[in-house]
């Protein structure tokens, strides 16, 4: 086989002015943390090649496809149906119906836990690549965030299936949940990014972590309303960044209502908080991540 | 124009061991335990500087844990240095272990994109190269088939072709040349000389000493992490050599009596020994220290391939002359007209023994103390090389016309001119 013509050196290539790296010990400035991103900048290419790869490999060789990414929330929400209003009662507030919002709050829910479970292996379990090849690593978690992402997205029609059904209207409110599920990105990113990173070190966090995810989702409130929580623990039991943006992201789909900005804020402003600085975090134990895994 | 540069690149590795008394305890008392226990520093590279011309390649050879693997891993960035700074001047690919960025459930086109962009490529540049890359592998009829159904040589034919489109500035190589048959081999050379012509930084790491030679302009030796020759690839292969002729590798010391101290390998008439070639004269010397009287002593040299097959047996065992050790030093040369071993890498046992007795017993057995390259000479192909002649007879026919015994020694000596 000839070569020659097989290969076309771009020309694009050599003319284009070459990019000079400086590779030093890993160490903490401002600088190097926008220097970082502008990489991350220059990959993107194969964040959005992994991440379509990601969604495209999950639902390979299954007859039912993507629909599992609704089956899942689904048969969760028929579940706490009959626990919560056969075998027990919950109280709800308002008049909608509890299947309508139990779905919406299991809908985000979901999007949470699929995301930190399969981004917290997704170091380890591409050992082949890390030890191999360079690419920000960072990718990696964050391909399992964007699958989520989609698979939220092919789980919310059935939401609006659900309100039609048991008469619930939709109203301009609704918008609001664009920029809280963008805050809960935002958390769940940063999450991924310090849990994926430790899980190289500790396997104890993976498997930790369905544990963890249990205990986190009843702090939340996804089984029940934010008003069914005493008082005088409300104050602490905000602290938790999840339940700002599930009582919120209920509150402006299925009840119509606009959200409560303070509820909101403590959850934007933690997840505001925590996104830099694992990224710092991620960033340092990357440096190493070859040696270690 | 420097294109690379390590100045003053160091990296550590901790490494905690563990006691063999922590073994019967509890998982989680013996990580306590080491945990406690100071860690002890490990140099994989300590204090490396250099610098690499555009369009110069740069070869780095050593042994197993000499720090070229660190310096590969930390040139790709792969993992970072403890102390030092690299300068990277350009696009830099490298070519190891290709197709470990395959999903064995997506088709062959889909991987080309994964790989591709794994490797640094833009989509669009991947659709550009697309067919060029399927037509390389050959896998066309394939290419929406996933690469789990893919044969090992599609799957390692498609990983090649990818990486071989890239276009970088500066291209690192690892053990690529030696996976995959002798005309995939032949193809990854073609195309790295293809990327040399046109101006690639090369850095190619490997064991294998022929293709170093081929490919690279100037060669670094490492030893325990730090490079101790730098220079031509025959300067620097002969001191790999040299290095590794004084190696103990496995050094089984029987009895008291006597020991080889080492064998040293000679071109009969210049101390260079970097190459030999097939048909060439080559001197064995074995050097031994005798600590008390041994009485007919046996030297043997045993020359075996890297993959251990045994090429041929030395040994002074074959006339009936004695040799009596007298307690002092001394050598055994043994002297070898024509070379007759296969072109590549060979290594040297060398043994003292009893008359008689098995190399199992022998008073001294250095496994594999020395190696030597044999590049081809009088032959290029075959298994070894049998000394020979040539004559050319128009019109004659001797076979034919008289008994083979009598004629044939005279075929050799050339009357007929």
């Amino acid at each position: 086989m000839t070569s020659n013509s097989m290969f076309p050196n771009q020309p694009a290539d050599s003319i284009a002015p070459r990019r000079i790296k400086v590779i030093r010990a890993p160490s903490f400035s401002v600088l190097r943390l926008l220097g970082d991103l502008a990489i991350l900048s220059h990959y993107r290419d194969l964040l959005y090649t992994l991440s379509v790869h990601r969604i495209k490999v999950r639902y390979k060789q299954s007859v039912l496809g993507v629909t599992w990414a609704v089956v899942q929330p689904l048969s969760l929400m028929l579940i706490y149906t009959v626990i919560f209003t056969v075998i027990i009662k919950v109280p709800t507030t308002g008049s909608v119906a509890y299947p309508v919002l139990l779905y919406a709050a299991l809908l985000i829910w979901t999007f949470f836990s699929t995301a930190l479970t399969s981004a917290t292996n997704g170091l380890v379990s591409h050992t082949h690549l890390v030890t191999k090849v360079y690419f920000p690593r960072e990718i990696l978690p964050l391909t399992y965030v964007i699958a989520a992402v989609f698979d939220l997205l092919i789980a919310s029609p059935v939401l609006l299936g659900l309100m039609i059904y048991y008469g619930v209207p939709l109203t301009f409110n609704a918008l609001y949940a664009v920029p809280i599920v963008l805050i809960m990105a935002m958390f769940i990113t940063g999450m991924a990014l310090i849990f994926s990173a430790a899980q190289v070190r500790f396997r104890d966090i993976g498997m930790a972590l369905p544990l963890l995810l249990q205990i986190w989702m009843f702090a939340t409130p996804v089984v029940y309303p934010l008003s069914a929580v005493p008082e005088r623990f409300r104050s602490l039991y905000m602290l938790n960044p999840m339940v700002g943006v599930i009582e919120n992201f209920r509150r402006v789909l299925v009840e119509a209502a606009p959200p409560n900005f303070y509820e909101i804020g403590i959850s934007a402003l933690i997840a505001l908080l925590l996104l830099p600085a694992a990224y710092i975090f991620f960033k340092h134990v990357e440096a190493t991540i070859a040696d270690v895994i | 124009m420097i294109d690379l540069k390590f100045n003053k690149v160091s990296k550590r590795y901790r490494v905690r061991k563990q006691l063999a008394q922590d073994a019967s305890s509890h998982p989680i008392i013996r990580k306590i335990q080491s945990l406690r226990r100071p860690a002890q520093d490990f140099w994989a590279v300590r204090n490396v500087s250099f610098e690499v011309e555009r369009g110069e390649s740069l070869g780095i050879i050593g042994h197993n844990g000499a720090g070229k693997s660190t310096i590969l891993k930390l040139l790709a960035n792969i993992t970072a240095p403890t102390g030092g700074e690299i300068v990277i001047n350009g696009r830099l690919s490298a070519l190891i272990e290709v197709g470990s960025g395959f999903h064995p459930e997506l088709t062959g086109r889909e991987n080309i994109y994964l790989n591709g962009s794994i490797l640094g490529m833009r989509r669009r540049e991947i659709s550009e190269k697309l067919d060029s890359i399927v037509d390389f592998a050959g896998v066309r009829q394939f290419l929406d088939t996933p690469v789990k159904r893919f044969s090992s040589g599609m799957y390692v034919r498609l990983g090649f072709s990818i990486a071989a489109h890239l276009n970088p500035d500066i291209l690192l190589l690892d053990e690529v040349l030696a996976v995959g048959d002798a005309a995939f081999q032949a193809k990854c050379l073609q195309r790295i000389n293809e990327l040399k012509e046109a101006g690639t930084t090369i850095v190619f790491i490997s064991h294998d000493l022929g293709a170093v030679e081929r490919v690279c302009d100037r060669v670094l030796l490492m030893q325990r992490g730090e490079i101790v020759a730098d220079g031509s690839p025959a300067q620097a292969i002969s001191e790999y050599q040299r290095l590794s002729s004084g190696l103990e590798v496995s050094h089984v010391k029987l009895s008291k009596e006597a020991e080889i101290t080492s064998v040293n390998l000679y071109r009969s008439e210049v101390d260079d020994f970097s190459t030999f070639h097939t048909g060439e004269p080559l001197t064995i010397c074995v050097n031994y220290t005798a600590h008390e009287r041994v009485k007919d002593a046996v030297f043997e040299v045993l020359i075996d391939t890297q993959e251990g097959e045994l090429q041929c047996h030395l040994t002074t065992d074959l006339n009936n002359k004695r040799i009596d050790l007298e307690p002092g030093t001394g050598s055994i040369v043994f002297t070898c007209e024509e070379l007759g071993v296969s072109p590549g890498l060979h290594y040297i046992s060398a043994a003292i023994i009893h008359r008689g007795q098995a190399l199992g017993e022998s008073i001294d057995y250095r496994e594999r103390c020395a190696t030597f390259r044999v590049d081809p000479g009088k032959i290029t192909r075959g298994k070894f090389y049998m000394p020979f002649q040539w004559n050319f007879e128009p019109g004659e026919s001797y076979y034919t016309e008289a008994g083979v015994g009598q004629e044939a020694r005279e075929i050799v000596s050339p009357k007929a001119f």
